[in-house]
């Protein structure tokens, strides 16, 4: 009896999802997509090209990817098979040294980005993202085409993902760790310390 | 006279020699499903051959090609530098021109020779791009994108001494682009031949100029650059394949009904 309720429900709710007609729904998501990024770029931009020393830029800067990147989400992608076979305090350890080299990385050199604007294109439906479409452009630099990843799956939107020339940030990032996981017995422990030790070079 | 010393044929023997000893990639065992599909993905067989040139290239690349990219950076003016490498795109318009019509693909052949005609006039020998303005944007074209588009299939990935990263379609385009261009065969005699050096060189320290933060950020922060650099090329190619094939814009005239786009 319950086995069939839920095969009802479920198929109700496949029909819901999958459903033809409901593309407003969609539509909408596009949009909250396209205006999410246009902000998000707005705020950078912003953030980068305003007033206040270089290290009250960079707190900006680091709220802003609190706020609108899905950090968790892209660590554990770019862990890849190796997040399952993690202990609980690897997974810990990994997500916090991940969160502090991304942030490294993309707050450490603010001043590249001086000047910088961001023209939102496009958005479109993609396995089960939304793929924004931008131009960003640099001064003294040919602009670029940088594609948004977003997820609105938690309701809010957030960023899973940038493609700068073709090229996805965090797959590249994931052939860099399995390429170091396989040359080191796959052990994540090494991965792991590997990235504290990047991390305090860096920092 | 006196017979000339050779080298590099012997550096490149001793270097192929070490790669052969080196061997191939082991291949994952089949009860790991997860490895063999990643070995599968990343596509790179040959991969213990790859990294000794990787080594061999990296080496180069500090003592020679970066310290001159450098230097071009400090000495050459921000102006002239993008100046010369208008020029340097230019002189390679006839390639992507014929690439472009190989591929198919009327309107990027139509921005190809446009761009060759007007920065070639208007633009002085290609040193003012006068033709993205005008609405004759660039776009990538080579033979490897070609034989792509032709159907051919990748093979597996290749890091060629010198050259760098690579595949067997596009080390076989390399050589194409490299017969097809008209530069190739136009003159001879000393001066003719110094000049297509010169041309050579300055590509390849424009393009290594063009480089420096990014290639440094890689060595700075990947764990193992190697891989970064195989998984970024790979990729980017896919990408300048996909928008080849994708550019599928109407070469209906201004005037006539335009079809609709999706």
């Amino acid at each position: 009896m319950l086995t069939r309720r839920i095969l009802l429900l479920s198929a109700t709710v496949i029909l819901a999802v999958v459903g033809l007609p409901p593309s407003p729904a969609r539509a909408q998501s596009l949009d909250q997509a396209a205006a999410f990024i246009e902000q998000t770029g707005k705020d950078i931009a912003a953030a980068v090209n305003g007033p206040g020393s270089p290290a009250d830029k960079q707190k900006t800067l680091q709220a802003i990817i609190d706020r609108t990147v899905d950090v968790n989400e892209v660590a554990r992608f770019c862990l890849g098979r190796f997040w399952r076979t993690a202990s609980a305090q690897q997974q810990k350890d990994y997500l916090d040294l991940f969160h502090r080299l991304l942030m490294i990385n993309i707050t450490g050199k603010i001043g590249e980005y001086q000047g910088v604007t961001i023209a939102v294109g496009r958005a479109q439906p993609r396995e089960g993202v939304v793929v924004v479409a931008s131009t960003v452009n640099r001064p003294g630099n040919p602009p670029s085409k940088v594609d948004w990843l977003v997820s609105t799956e938690s309701g809010s939107p957030k960023i899973t993902d940038l493609i700068a020339e073709g090229t996805s940030l965090r797959l590249t990032q994931r052939s860099d760790y399995s390429a170091f996981l396989a040359r080191n017995n796959n052990s994540v422990q090494a991965l792991i310390d590997a990235l504290k030790q990047q991390a305090s070079k860096e920092s | 006279m006196r017979r000339p010393s050779r080298p590099l044929p012997l550096l490149a023997a001793v270097v192929v020699l070490t790669a052969m000893l080196a061997g191939c990639a082991n291949k994952p065992p089949v009860d790991d499903p997860d490895a063999v599909a990643e070995y599968n993905a990343t596509n790179d067989p040959l991969e213990p051959t790859n990294r000794v040139f990787y080594a061999v290239n990296d080496g180069l690349d500090t003592v020679i090609l970066r310290p001159l990219a450098i230097a071009y950076t400090y000495v050459v003016p921000d102006v002239v530098r993008s100046h010369t490498h208008n020029v340097l795109s230019n002189l390679s318009m006839p390639v992507s021109l014929f690439n472009d019509m190989l591929q198919a693909r009327s309107r990027r052949a139509g921005d190809s020779l446009m761009r060759l005609l007007v920065n070639s006039t208007l633009g002085i020998g290609g040193v003012f791009d006068v033709a993205t303005g005008w609405g004759w944007p660039r776009h990538d074209s080579d033979a490897g994108m070609t034989l792509a588009m032709w159907g051919l299939p990748e093979g597996p990935f290749l890091f060629l001494p010198v050259l760098g990263p690579s595949s067997p379609r596009d080390a076989t385009g390399f050589a194409s682009d490299i017969a097809m261009d008209p530069l190739t065969w136009v003159g001879q005699g000393e001066v003719v031949s110094v000049l297509g050096w010169t041309r050579y060189s300055l590509s390849a320290i424009d393009t290594r100029a063009g480089l420096l933060d990014d290639l440094d950020k890689i060595k700075g922060q990947a764990l193992d650059p190697y891989a970064t650099i195989r998984s970024l090329y790979q990729q980017h190619r896919q990408s300048q394949i996909e928008d080849a094939r994708s550019d599928d814009r109407a070469t209906v005239p201004a005037w006539f009904a335009q079809p609709r786009r999706p």
